[in-house]
Protein backbone atom coordinates (compact mmCIF):
# COMPACT_ATOMS: atom_id res chain seq x y z
CA UNK A 1 0.00 0.00 0.00
CA UNK A 2 1.09 3.47 -0.79
CA UNK A 3 1.30 5.46 2.47
CA UNK A 4 2.11 8.67 0.65
CA UNK A 5 -1.58 8.86 -0.24
CA UNK A 6 -2.62 9.41 3.36
CA UNK A 7 0.33 11.60 4.30
CA UNK A 8 -1.94 14.55 5.11
CA UNK A 9 -4.00 12.48 7.54
CA UNK A 10 -0.87 11.07 9.18
CA UNK A 11 0.57 14.56 9.63
CA UNK A 12 -2.65 15.92 11.12
CA UNK A 13 -2.89 12.97 13.53
CA UNK A 14 0.74 13.49 14.60
CA UNK A 15 0.14 17.21 15.05
CA UNK A 16 -2.93 16.53 17.20
CA UNK A 17 -1.05 14.03 19.38
CA UNK A 18 1.93 16.38 19.54
CA UNK A 19 -0.20 19.24 20.85
CA UNK A 20 -1.76 16.89 23.39
CA UNK A 21 1.66 15.69 24.60
CA UNK A 22 3.21 19.16 24.63
CA UNK A 23 0.49 20.20 27.04
CA UNK A 24 1.89 17.76 29.60
CA UNK A 25 5.36 19.25 29.62
CA UNK A 26 4.83 22.93 29.00
CA UNK A 27 4.34 25.26 31.94
CA UNK A 28 0.80 26.65 32.15
CA UNK A 29 1.64 30.18 31.04
CA UNK A 30 3.18 29.01 27.78
CA UNK A 31 0.31 26.76 26.72
CA UNK A 32 -1.51 29.55 24.92
CA UNK A 33 1.30 29.49 22.39
CA UNK A 34 0.25 25.98 21.43
CA UNK A 35 -2.56 27.54 19.40
CA UNK A 36 0.01 29.22 17.19
CA UNK A 37 1.92 25.93 16.88
CA UNK A 38 -1.25 24.11 15.85
CA UNK A 39 -2.20 26.86 13.40
CA UNK A 40 1.28 26.92 11.89
CA UNK A 41 1.26 23.14 11.57
CA UNK A 42 -2.08 23.16 9.77
CA UNK A 43 -0.86 25.98 7.52
CA UNK A 44 2.27 24.02 6.60
CA UNK A 45 0.19 20.92 5.82
CA UNK A 46 -2.18 23.09 3.79
CA UNK A 47 0.61 24.49 1.63
CA UNK A 48 2.98 21.51 1.45
CA UNK A 49 1.09 18.31 2.14
CA UNK A 50 -1.41 18.34 -0.69
CA UNK A 51 -0.64 17.46 -4.26
CA UNK A 52 -3.17 17.97 -6.96
CA UNK A 53 -4.66 14.62 -7.87
CA UNK A 54 -4.03 14.35 -11.58
CA UNK A 55 -5.22 10.78 -11.51
CA UNK A 56 -7.55 8.92 -9.21
CA UNK A 57 -5.75 6.62 -6.82
CA UNK A 58 -7.12 4.21 -4.26
CA UNK A 59 -5.79 2.78 -1.02
CA UNK A 60 -6.87 0.09 1.47
CA UNK A 61 -8.41 -2.17 -1.13
CA UNK A 62 -8.48 -5.93 -1.45
CA UNK A 63 -5.21 -7.26 -2.88
CA UNK A 64 -5.37 -6.98 -6.64
CA UNK A 65 -8.57 -4.94 -6.67
CA UNK A 66 -8.73 -1.78 -8.76
CA UNK A 67 -10.68 0.05 -6.10
CA UNK A 68 -10.32 0.64 -2.40
CA UNK A 69 -11.81 2.12 0.75
CA UNK A 70 -9.90 5.34 0.41
CA UNK A 71 -9.86 7.44 -2.73
CA UNK A 72 -7.67 10.40 -3.58
CA UNK A 73 -9.19 12.34 -6.45
CA UNK A 74 -9.98 15.92 -7.33
CA UNK A 75 -13.02 16.06 -5.04
CA UNK A 76 -11.05 14.67 -2.11
CA UNK A 77 -8.21 17.17 -2.60
CA UNK A 78 -10.66 20.07 -2.92
CA UNK A 79 -12.38 19.19 0.33
CA UNK A 80 -9.12 18.41 2.14
CA UNK A 81 -7.96 21.95 1.35
CA UNK A 82 -11.34 23.22 2.48
CA UNK A 83 -11.17 21.42 5.84
CA UNK A 84 -7.56 22.41 6.50
CA UNK A 85 -8.39 26.06 5.83
CA UNK A 86 -11.47 25.86 8.07
CA UNK A 87 -9.45 24.28 10.90
CA UNK A 88 -6.73 26.91 10.51
CA UNK A 89 -9.22 29.76 10.88
CA UNK A 90 -11.00 28.05 13.77
CA UNK A 91 -7.71 27.58 15.65
CA UNK A 92 -6.83 31.26 15.12
CA UNK A 93 -10.27 32.17 16.44
CA UNK A 94 -9.76 29.90 19.45
CA UNK A 95 -6.58 31.70 20.51
CA UNK A 96 -8.79 34.73 21.13
CA UNK A 97 -11.47 32.71 22.94
CA UNK A 98 -8.89 30.75 24.99
CA UNK A 99 -9.31 32.58 28.33
CA UNK A 100 -12.91 31.36 28.49
CA UNK A 101 -11.81 27.77 27.98
CA UNK A 102 -9.62 27.86 31.06
CA UNK A 103 -6.90 25.27 31.58
CA UNK A 104 -8.11 22.80 28.96
CA UNK A 105 -7.27 24.95 25.99
CA UNK A 106 -4.58 22.70 24.50
CA UNK A 107 -6.94 19.72 24.51
CA UNK A 108 -9.38 21.94 22.65
CA UNK A 109 -6.77 22.49 19.93
CA UNK A 110 -6.00 18.80 19.66
CA UNK A 111 -9.70 17.91 19.55
CA UNK A 112 -10.14 20.37 16.70
CA UNK A 113 -7.28 18.58 14.94
CA UNK A 114 -8.86 15.16 15.54
CA UNK A 115 -12.19 16.39 14.18
CA UNK A 116 -10.21 17.68 11.21
CA UNK A 117 -8.72 14.20 10.81
CA UNK A 118 -12.20 12.70 10.63
CA UNK A 119 -13.21 15.28 8.02
CA UNK A 120 -10.10 14.58 5.93
CA UNK A 121 -10.95 10.88 5.89
CA UNK A 122 -14.58 11.70 5.09
CA UNK A 123 -13.40 13.63 2.02
CA UNK A 124 -11.76 10.45 0.74
CA UNK A 125 -14.39 7.89 1.78
CA UNK A 126 -15.07 5.41 -0.97
CA UNK A 127 -16.63 2.76 1.22
CA UNK A 128 -19.50 2.64 3.70
CA UNK A 129 -17.12 1.47 6.43
CA UNK A 130 -14.78 4.44 6.03
CA UNK A 131 -17.77 6.77 5.70
CA UNK A 132 -19.05 5.51 9.05
CA UNK A 133 -15.71 5.56 10.85
CA UNK A 134 -14.83 9.06 9.60
CA UNK A 135 -18.24 10.47 10.42
CA UNK A 136 -18.18 9.01 13.92
CA UNK A 137 -14.73 10.43 14.58
CA UNK A 138 -16.17 13.83 13.71
CA UNK A 139 -19.39 13.34 15.70
CA UNK A 140 -17.81 12.04 18.91
CA UNK A 141 -15.14 14.73 18.86
CA UNK A 142 -17.79 17.37 18.44
CA UNK A 143 -19.73 16.04 21.43
CA UNK A 144 -16.68 16.87 23.54
CA UNK A 145 -16.07 20.21 21.83
CA UNK A 146 -19.71 21.27 22.25
CA UNK A 147 -19.78 20.52 25.96
CA UNK A 148 -16.34 21.96 26.52
CA UNK A 149 -17.40 24.71 28.90
CA UNK A 150 -18.45 22.51 31.77
CA UNK A 151 -18.99 25.57 33.95
CA UNK A 152 -22.00 26.46 31.85
CA UNK A 153 -25.18 24.39 31.91
CA UNK A 154 -26.01 25.47 28.38
CA UNK A 155 -22.80 23.99 27.03
CA UNK A 156 -23.32 20.61 28.73
CA UNK A 157 -26.90 20.61 27.55
CA UNK A 158 -25.78 21.28 23.99
CA UNK A 159 -23.36 18.36 24.26
CA UNK A 160 -26.03 16.00 25.59
CA UNK A 161 -28.47 16.96 22.86
CA UNK A 162 -25.86 16.50 20.17
CA UNK A 163 -24.82 13.19 21.69
CA UNK A 164 -28.31 11.67 21.84
CA UNK A 165 -29.52 12.92 18.47
CA UNK A 166 -26.16 12.23 16.82
CA UNK A 167 -26.04 8.70 18.17
CA UNK A 168 -29.61 8.07 17.01
CA UNK A 169 -28.67 9.30 13.55
CA UNK A 170 -25.61 7.05 13.47
CA UNK A 171 -27.67 4.07 14.64
CA UNK A 172 -29.99 4.68 11.69
CA UNK A 173 -27.00 5.00 9.42
CA UNK A 174 -25.37 1.76 10.60
CA UNK A 175 -28.62 -0.13 10.17
CA UNK A 176 -29.00 1.35 6.71
CA UNK A 177 -25.45 0.27 5.88
CA UNK A 178 -26.24 -3.24 7.08
CA UNK A 179 -29.22 -3.35 4.72
CA UNK A 180 -27.22 -1.91 1.83
CA UNK A 181 -24.45 -4.40 2.46
CA UNK A 182 -26.95 -7.24 2.62
CA UNK A 183 -28.56 -6.33 -0.69
CA UNK A 184 -25.41 -5.38 -2.57
CA UNK A 185 -22.96 -7.83 -1.04
CA UNK A 186 -20.33 -5.09 -0.89
CA UNK A 187 -19.69 -1.81 0.88
CA UNK A 188 -17.49 -0.29 -1.80
CA UNK A 189 -18.99 2.66 -3.69
CA UNK A 190 -17.54 1.62 -7.06
CA UNK A 191 -18.88 -1.89 -6.74
CA UNK A 192 -22.28 -0.59 -5.61
CA UNK A 193 -22.30 1.76 -8.61
CA UNK A 194 -21.56 -1.16 -10.93
CA UNK A 195 -24.48 -3.14 -9.51
CA UNK A 196 -26.97 -0.33 -9.04
CA UNK A 197 -29.13 -1.16 -12.07
CA UNK A 198 -30.08 -4.42 -10.39
CA UNK A 199 -30.16 -2.93 -6.89
CA UNK A 200 -32.58 -0.17 -7.84
CA UNK A 201 -35.47 -2.60 -7.58
CA UNK A 202 -34.43 -4.08 -4.25
CA UNK A 203 -36.58 -2.69 -1.42
CA UNK A 204 -33.96 -3.69 1.17
CA UNK A 205 -31.27 -1.67 -0.63
CA UNK A 206 -33.55 1.34 -1.03
CA UNK A 207 -34.56 1.22 2.65
CA UNK A 208 -30.89 1.10 3.59
CA UNK A 209 -30.08 4.00 1.30
CA UNK A 210 -32.85 6.10 2.84
CA UNK A 211 -31.51 5.38 6.33
CA UNK A 212 -27.95 6.33 5.37
CA UNK A 213 -29.34 9.49 3.77
CA UNK A 214 -31.09 10.24 7.07
CA UNK A 215 -27.80 9.89 8.93
CA UNK A 216 -26.05 12.29 6.56
CA UNK A 217 -28.99 14.72 6.71
CA UNK A 218 -28.39 14.94 10.43
CA UNK A 219 -24.82 16.12 9.79
CA UNK A 220 -26.03 18.72 7.32
CA UNK A 221 -29.02 19.70 9.53
CA UNK A 222 -31.68 19.11 6.88
CA UNK A 223 -35.35 19.00 7.84
CA UNK A 224 -36.56 16.67 9.45
CA UNK A 225 -33.20 16.04 11.16
CA UNK A 226 -32.53 19.67 12.03
CA UNK A 227 -33.88 19.83 15.59
CA UNK A 228 -30.47 19.78 17.24
CA UNK A 229 -28.92 22.65 15.31
CA UNK A 230 -30.34 25.76 17.05
CA UNK A 231 -29.83 24.42 20.58
CA UNK A 232 -26.36 23.05 19.95
CA UNK A 233 -25.22 26.18 18.11
CA UNK A 234 -26.44 28.34 20.96
CA UNK A 235 -24.96 26.34 23.80
CA UNK A 236 -21.54 25.43 22.41
CA UNK A 237 -18.44 27.58 22.76
CA UNK A 238 -18.21 29.93 19.77
CA UNK A 239 -15.17 28.33 18.03
CA UNK A 240 -16.74 24.87 18.36
CA UNK A 241 -19.96 26.22 16.86
CA UNK A 242 -18.00 27.74 14.01
CA UNK A 243 -16.25 24.47 13.21
CA UNK A 244 -19.55 22.62 13.52
CA UNK A 245 -21.21 25.06 11.13
CA UNK A 246 -18.49 24.81 8.49
CA UNK A 247 -16.54 21.59 8.91
CA UNK A 248 -19.19 19.19 10.06
CA UNK A 249 -21.69 20.45 7.50
CA UNK A 250 -19.17 20.20 4.68
CA UNK A 251 -18.29 16.65 5.77
CA UNK A 252 -21.97 15.81 5.35
CA UNK A 253 -21.95 17.54 1.95
CA UNK A 254 -18.95 15.68 0.58
CA UNK A 255 -20.23 12.31 1.80
CA UNK A 256 -23.66 12.97 0.33
CA UNK A 257 -22.01 13.98 -2.96
CA UNK A 258 -20.01 10.76 -2.98
CA UNK A 259 -23.00 8.64 -2.06
CA UNK A 260 -25.53 10.19 -4.44
CA UNK A 261 -23.25 11.00 -7.37
CA UNK A 262 -20.63 8.25 -7.22
CA UNK A 263 -22.36 5.26 -5.62
CA UNK A 264 -25.99 5.45 -6.68
CA UNK A 265 -26.41 8.09 -9.42
CA UNK A 266 -29.10 6.11 -11.25
CA UNK A 267 -31.27 5.72 -8.18
CA UNK A 268 -30.65 9.28 -6.97
CA UNK A 269 -31.73 10.75 -10.30
CA UNK A 270 -35.19 9.35 -9.56
CA UNK A 271 -35.25 11.20 -6.24
CA UNK A 272 -35.35 14.72 -7.68
CA UNK A 273 -38.74 15.50 -6.21
CA UNK A 274 -37.93 14.13 -2.76
CA UNK A 275 -34.62 16.02 -2.59
CA UNK A 276 -36.26 19.17 -3.97
CA UNK A 277 -39.08 18.93 -1.43
CA UNK A 278 -36.66 18.47 1.48
CA UNK A 279 -34.57 21.40 0.23
CA UNK A 280 -37.61 23.68 -0.04
CA UNK A 281 -38.93 22.79 3.43
CA UNK A 282 -35.45 23.19 4.94
CA UNK A 283 -34.95 26.63 3.38
CA UNK A 284 -38.39 27.82 4.45
CA UNK A 285 -38.08 26.44 7.99
CA UNK A 286 -34.61 27.88 8.59
CA UNK A 287 -35.49 31.29 7.18
CA UNK A 288 -38.81 31.70 8.98
CA UNK A 289 -37.55 30.50 12.36
CA UNK A 290 -34.52 32.79 12.21
CA UNK A 291 -36.69 35.93 12.13
CA UNK A 292 -37.68 36.20 15.82
CA UNK A 293 -34.30 35.06 17.22
CA UNK A 294 -32.55 37.26 19.76
CA UNK A 295 -29.54 35.01 20.35
CA UNK A 296 -26.80 35.54 17.83
CA UNK A 297 -25.56 31.95 17.80
CA UNK A 298 -29.10 30.57 17.66
CA UNK A 299 -29.79 32.79 14.68
CA UNK A 300 -26.69 31.36 13.01
CA UNK A 301 -28.09 27.90 13.79
CA UNK A 302 -31.30 28.60 11.88
CA UNK A 303 -29.30 30.28 9.13
CA UNK A 304 -27.19 27.12 8.88
CA UNK A 305 -30.38 25.06 8.43
CA UNK A 306 -31.50 27.35 5.61
CA UNK A 307 -28.06 27.12 3.99
CA UNK A 308 -28.16 23.32 4.16
CA UNK A 309 -31.34 23.58 2.11
CA UNK A 310 -29.55 25.63 -0.55
CA UNK A 311 -26.71 23.11 -0.66
CA UNK A 312 -29.17 20.26 -1.17
CA UNK A 313 -30.74 22.25 -4.00
CA UNK A 314 -27.50 21.83 -5.93
CA UNK A 315 -27.88 18.06 -5.67
CA UNK A 316 -31.42 18.13 -7.05
CA UNK A 317 -30.12 18.97 -10.51
CA UNK A 318 -27.83 15.89 -10.43
CA UNK A 319 -25.50 17.61 -12.85
CA UNK A 320 -21.89 18.72 -12.86
CA UNK A 321 -22.90 22.37 -12.87
CA UNK A 322 -25.00 21.67 -9.78
CA UNK A 323 -22.08 19.97 -8.05
CA UNK A 324 -19.75 22.78 -9.04
CA UNK A 325 -22.28 25.24 -7.57
CA UNK A 326 -22.24 23.28 -4.32
CA UNK A 327 -18.44 23.45 -4.09
CA UNK A 328 -18.50 27.20 -4.76
CA UNK A 329 -21.30 27.84 -2.27
CA UNK A 330 -19.69 25.81 0.49
CA UNK A 331 -16.37 27.65 0.01
CA UNK A 332 -18.10 31.00 0.17
CA UNK A 333 -19.96 29.76 3.24
CA UNK A 334 -16.65 28.91 4.90
CA UNK A 335 -15.26 32.45 4.57
CA UNK A 336 -18.55 34.08 5.45
CA UNK A 337 -19.50 32.02 8.48
CA UNK A 338 -15.99 31.98 9.90
CA UNK A 339 -15.79 35.78 9.55
CA UNK A 340 -19.06 36.09 11.45
CA UNK A 341 -17.99 33.64 14.13
CA UNK A 342 -14.59 35.25 14.58
CA UNK A 343 -16.38 38.50 15.44
CA UNK A 344 -18.82 36.60 17.67
CA UNK A 345 -15.88 34.88 19.44
CA UNK A 346 -14.20 38.20 20.12
CA UNK A 347 -17.39 39.57 21.64
CA UNK A 348 -18.19 36.42 23.61
CA UNK A 349 -14.64 36.31 24.98
CA UNK A 350 -15.55 39.55 26.77
CA UNK A 351 -19.13 38.90 27.75
CA UNK A 352 -21.07 35.68 28.17
CA UNK A 353 -24.31 36.86 26.63
CA UNK A 354 -24.69 36.12 22.96
CA UNK A 355 -27.82 38.25 22.81
CA UNK A 356 -28.14 40.54 19.81
CA UNK A 357 -27.97 43.48 22.23
CA UNK A 358 -24.38 42.54 23.07
CA UNK A 359 -23.56 43.86 19.60
CA UNK A 360 -24.87 47.33 20.46
CA UNK A 361 -22.24 49.99 20.03
CA UNK A 362 -19.90 47.62 18.19
CA UNK A 363 -19.38 50.18 15.42
CA UNK A 364 -17.92 52.54 18.02
CA UNK A 365 -16.07 49.93 20.06
CA UNK A 366 -14.32 48.51 17.02
CA UNK A 367 -15.20 49.78 13.55
CA UNK A 368 -13.20 46.96 11.93
CA UNK A 369 -15.07 44.19 13.70
CA UNK A 370 -18.39 45.83 12.92
CA UNK A 371 -17.37 46.19 9.28
CA UNK A 372 -16.30 42.55 9.06
CA UNK A 373 -19.59 41.43 10.61
CA UNK A 374 -21.54 43.60 8.17
CA UNK A 375 -19.64 42.15 5.20
CA UNK A 376 -20.25 38.59 6.45
CA UNK A 377 -23.96 39.20 6.97
CA UNK A 378 -24.34 40.88 3.59
CA UNK A 379 -22.60 37.94 1.93
CA UNK A 380 -24.84 35.45 3.77
CA UNK A 381 -27.86 37.41 2.64
CA UNK A 382 -26.62 37.25 -0.95
CA UNK A 383 -25.72 40.86 -1.70
CA UNK A 384 -23.45 41.37 -4.72
CA UNK A 385 -20.48 41.57 -5.15
CA UNK A 386 -19.80 39.02 -2.45
CA UNK A 387 -19.34 35.27 -2.30
CA UNK A 388 -22.87 34.53 -1.09
CA UNK A 389 -24.46 36.18 -4.12
CA UNK A 390 -22.44 34.26 -6.71
CA UNK A 391 -22.88 31.04 -4.73
CA UNK A 392 -26.66 31.33 -4.62
CA UNK A 393 -26.68 32.28 -8.31
CA UNK A 394 -24.61 29.22 -9.27
CA UNK A 395 -26.82 26.93 -7.20
CA UNK A 396 -30.09 28.26 -8.55
CA UNK A 397 -28.98 28.48 -12.19
CA UNK A 398 -29.05 24.73 -12.98
CA UNK A 399 -32.50 24.61 -11.39
CA UNK A 400 -34.01 26.99 -13.96
CA UNK A 401 -34.24 24.56 -16.93
CA UNK A 402 -35.57 21.87 -14.58
CA UNK A 403 -38.14 24.24 -13.16
CA UNK A 404 -39.30 25.17 -16.65
CA UNK A 405 -40.12 21.53 -17.34
CA UNK A 406 -41.51 20.52 -13.95
CA UNK A 407 -44.09 22.53 -11.95
CA UNK A 408 -43.03 20.97 -8.65
CA UNK A 409 -39.42 22.00 -9.09
CA UNK A 410 -40.64 25.45 -10.16
CA UNK A 411 -42.31 25.72 -6.73
CA UNK A 412 -39.04 24.62 -5.08
CA UNK A 413 -37.17 27.32 -6.98
CA UNK A 414 -39.79 29.86 -5.92
CA UNK A 415 -39.40 28.87 -2.27
CA UNK A 416 -35.63 29.22 -2.57
CA UNK A 417 -36.03 32.77 -3.91
CA UNK A 418 -38.50 33.64 -1.15
CA UNK A 419 -35.93 32.31 1.33
CA UNK A 420 -33.36 34.74 -0.03
CA UNK A 421 -35.73 37.65 0.53
CA UNK A 422 -36.60 36.55 4.08
CA UNK A 423 -32.92 36.11 4.91
CA UNK A 424 -32.24 39.74 3.97
CA UNK A 425 -34.46 40.75 6.86
CA UNK A 426 -32.84 38.76 9.66
CA UNK A 427 -29.24 39.16 8.53
CA UNK A 428 -29.68 42.91 8.41
CA UNK A 429 -31.17 42.74 11.90
CA UNK A 430 -27.66 41.75 13.02
CA UNK A 431 -26.07 44.62 11.09
CA UNK A 432 -28.62 47.01 12.57
CA UNK A 433 -27.75 45.85 16.08
CA UNK A 434 -24.06 46.46 15.44
CA UNK A 435 -24.46 49.91 13.89
CA UNK A 436 -27.69 51.46 15.10
CA UNK A 437 -28.35 49.62 18.33
CA UNK A 438 -28.36 51.86 21.38
CA UNK A 439 -28.80 51.12 25.02
CA UNK A 440 -25.40 49.91 26.04
CA UNK A 441 -23.31 51.47 28.73
CA UNK A 442 -20.16 49.61 27.74
CA UNK A 443 -18.39 51.50 24.98
CA UNK A 444 -14.85 50.43 25.84
CA UNK A 445 -12.88 49.92 22.64
CA UNK A 446 -12.15 46.29 21.73
CA UNK A 447 -8.51 45.62 20.95
CA UNK A 448 -8.08 42.77 18.54
CA UNK A 449 -5.13 40.40 18.51
CA UNK A 450 -3.04 39.50 15.48
CA UNK A 451 -4.70 36.08 15.28
CA UNK A 452 -8.11 37.68 14.90
CA UNK A 453 -6.85 40.19 12.36
CA UNK A 454 -5.25 37.42 10.32
CA UNK A 455 -8.38 35.22 10.43
CA UNK A 456 -10.70 38.09 9.55
CA UNK A 457 -8.34 39.28 6.82
CA UNK A 458 -8.32 35.85 5.16
CA UNK A 459 -12.13 35.63 5.40
CA UNK A 460 -12.85 39.11 4.04
CA UNK A 461 -10.37 38.72 1.17
CA UNK A 462 -11.96 35.34 0.43
CA UNK A 463 -15.47 36.78 0.42
CA UNK A 464 -14.62 39.54 -2.03
CA UNK A 465 -12.29 37.38 -4.13
CA UNK A 466 -15.03 34.83 -4.70
CA UNK A 467 -17.56 37.56 -5.32
CA UNK A 468 -15.54 39.59 -7.82
CA UNK A 469 -13.50 36.87 -9.55
CA UNK A 470 -15.62 33.73 -9.23
CA UNK A 471 -14.07 32.15 -12.33
CA UNK A 472 -10.86 31.19 -10.51
CA UNK A 473 -12.65 28.90 -8.08
CA UNK A 474 -15.05 27.56 -10.70
CA UNK A 475 -11.99 26.57 -12.75
CA UNK A 476 -10.35 25.04 -9.69
CA UNK A 477 -13.46 23.00 -8.90
CA UNK A 478 -13.65 21.50 -12.40
CA UNK A 479 -11.31 18.56 -11.67
CA UNK A 480 -13.21 18.05 -8.44
CA UNK A 481 -16.58 17.57 -10.14
CA UNK A 482 -15.06 15.56 -13.00
CA UNK A 483 -14.87 12.51 -10.76
CA UNK A 484 -18.57 12.64 -9.99
CA UNK A 485 -20.58 10.59 -12.40
CA UNK A 486 -24.08 11.97 -12.40
CA UNK A 487 -26.55 10.13 -14.52
CA UNK A 488 -26.33 12.18 -17.68
CA UNK A 489 -29.75 13.14 -18.98
CA UNK A 490 -30.57 11.18 -22.13
CA UNK A 491 -30.35 13.53 -25.06
CA UNK A 492 -32.50 12.95 -28.15
CA UNK A 493 -29.44 11.84 -30.14
CA UNK A 494 -28.53 9.21 -27.61
CA UNK A 495 -32.12 8.02 -27.50
CA UNK A 496 -32.15 7.69 -31.29
CA UNK A 497 -29.05 5.52 -31.16
CA UNK B 1 -38.54 -31.50 14.64
CA UNK B 2 -36.13 -29.68 12.44
CA UNK B 3 -35.97 -25.95 13.07
CA UNK B 4 -33.84 -24.05 10.62
CA UNK B 5 -33.12 -20.40 11.29
CA UNK B 6 -32.74 -18.65 7.94
CA UNK B 7 -31.64 -15.14 7.02
CA UNK B 8 -35.20 -13.85 7.34
CA UNK B 9 -35.42 -14.93 10.97
CA UNK B 10 -32.27 -13.07 11.89
CA UNK B 11 -33.39 -9.99 10.02
CA UNK B 12 -36.80 -9.98 11.70
CA UNK B 13 -35.15 -10.23 15.11
CA UNK B 14 -32.75 -7.44 14.27
CA UNK B 15 -35.57 -5.24 12.98
CA UNK B 16 -37.53 -5.89 16.19
CA UNK B 17 -34.50 -5.01 18.32
CA UNK B 18 -33.98 -1.83 16.30
CA UNK B 19 -37.60 -0.78 16.83
CA UNK B 20 -37.41 -1.58 20.55
CA UNK B 21 -34.27 0.53 20.84
CA UNK B 22 -35.90 3.38 18.95
CA UNK B 23 -38.93 3.12 21.23
CA UNK B 24 -36.62 3.42 24.22
CA UNK B 25 -34.90 6.49 22.75
CA UNK B 26 -38.16 8.21 21.87
CA UNK B 27 -40.28 7.13 24.81
CA UNK B 28 -38.07 7.09 27.89
CA UNK B 29 -37.13 10.15 29.87
CA UNK B 30 -33.99 9.02 31.66
CA UNK B 31 -30.76 9.69 29.77
CA UNK B 32 -29.21 6.39 30.86
CA UNK B 33 -32.20 4.40 29.62
CA UNK B 34 -32.13 6.37 26.36
CA UNK B 35 -28.51 5.40 26.08
CA UNK B 36 -29.38 1.74 26.54
CA UNK B 37 -31.90 2.12 23.72
CA UNK B 38 -29.18 3.55 21.49
CA UNK B 39 -26.88 0.63 22.21
CA UNK B 40 -29.71 -1.74 21.35
CA UNK B 41 -30.15 0.01 18.00
CA UNK B 42 -26.45 -0.28 17.21
CA UNK B 43 -26.36 -3.93 18.20
CA UNK B 44 -29.41 -4.75 16.11
CA UNK B 45 -27.46 -3.38 13.16
CA UNK B 46 -24.55 -5.61 14.16
CA UNK B 47 -26.84 -8.62 14.16
CA UNK B 48 -28.09 -7.75 10.69
CA UNK B 49 -24.51 -7.30 9.46
CA UNK B 50 -23.36 -10.62 10.85
CA UNK B 51 -26.42 -12.43 9.48
CA UNK B 52 -25.94 -10.96 6.00
CA UNK B 53 -22.26 -11.77 6.20
CA UNK B 54 -22.90 -15.39 7.18
CA UNK B 55 -25.57 -16.06 4.60
CA UNK B 56 -23.84 -14.24 1.74
CA UNK B 57 -20.46 -15.85 2.48
CA UNK B 58 -18.87 -12.42 2.62
CA UNK B 59 -16.62 -11.50 5.53
CA UNK B 60 -16.81 -7.72 4.98
CA UNK B 61 -19.86 -7.47 7.19
CA UNK B 62 -18.11 -9.13 10.10
CA UNK B 63 -15.25 -6.65 9.78
CA UNK B 64 -17.67 -3.76 9.82
CA UNK B 65 -19.14 -5.06 13.07
CA UNK B 66 -15.76 -4.55 14.72
CA UNK B 67 -15.80 -0.92 13.61
CA UNK B 68 -19.32 -0.46 14.95
CA UNK B 69 -18.45 -2.02 18.31
CA UNK B 70 -15.36 0.15 18.65
CA UNK B 71 -17.23 3.31 17.78
CA UNK B 72 -20.06 2.38 20.15
CA UNK B 73 -17.53 1.93 22.97
CA UNK B 74 -16.03 5.36 22.27
CA UNK B 75 -19.50 6.87 22.16
CA UNK B 76 -20.39 5.33 25.52
CA UNK B 77 -17.18 6.60 27.11
CA UNK B 78 -17.89 10.16 26.01
CA UNK B 79 -21.61 9.89 26.66
CA UNK B 80 -21.39 8.58 30.22
CA UNK B 81 -18.78 11.20 31.09
CA UNK B 82 -21.12 13.85 29.77
CA UNK B 83 -24.11 12.48 31.69
CA UNK B 84 -22.02 12.52 34.88
CA UNK B 85 -20.99 16.12 34.17
CA UNK B 86 -24.64 17.02 33.64
CA UNK B 87 -25.64 15.27 36.87
CA UNK B 88 -22.99 17.10 38.87
CA UNK B 89 -24.28 20.41 37.63
CA UNK B 90 -28.02 19.90 37.63
CA UNK B 91 -28.56 16.84 39.92
CA UNK B 92 -30.67 15.29 37.19
CA UNK B 93 -30.41 12.88 34.30
CA UNK B 94 -33.86 13.49 32.89
CA UNK B 95 -34.47 15.00 29.50
CA UNK B 96 -37.35 17.21 30.73
CA UNK B 97 -34.82 19.13 32.78
CA UNK B 98 -32.74 20.08 29.75
CA UNK B 99 -34.52 23.37 29.30
CA UNK B 100 -31.86 26.06 29.51
CA UNK B 101 -31.66 26.29 25.71
CA UNK B 102 -34.94 27.58 24.40
CA UNK B 103 -36.17 30.36 22.21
Amino acid sequence: MNTSLIIVEILVALLGLGVLMADLWLPAERRRGLGWVAAAGVAVIFFVGLKDAAEVSYAFGMPGAKTGMYVLDGLAVFFKQFFLLAALLVILMTTEYAPKLGTGVSEFYSLVLFALLGMLFAASANDLVLLFAALELVTITFVVLNSYRRDQTASIEAGVKYLILGATASAFMVYGMALMFGAAGTTNFNEIAAAQKALGGSPIFLAGLVMVFAGLSFKMALVPFHAWAPDVYQGSPAPATAFLAVGSKAAGVVLLLRLLFAAVPVIASRWQHVLGGIAAVTILYGSLCAIPQLSLKRLMGYSSIANAGYLLLGMVAMSKTGASGILFYVTGYLFTVLAAFTVISVILARTDSDDLSSLHGLSQRSPWLAGALAVAMASLAGVPPMAGFVGKFLLLKPMVPLAAADPFLACVLGVALVGVVISLYYYFGVVRAAYWGNGTADLTPIRTTWAVRLALGICIVGIFWLGVLPDALIQASTPAVEVLRPESPVTPQQAAR
Amino acid sequence: MNIHAGLTHYLVVSALLFCLGLLGVVGRRNLLVIYMGLELMLNSANLALVAFSRFNNNLNGQVMVFFVITVAAAEVAVGLALIVALYRRRQTAHVEDLVSLKL
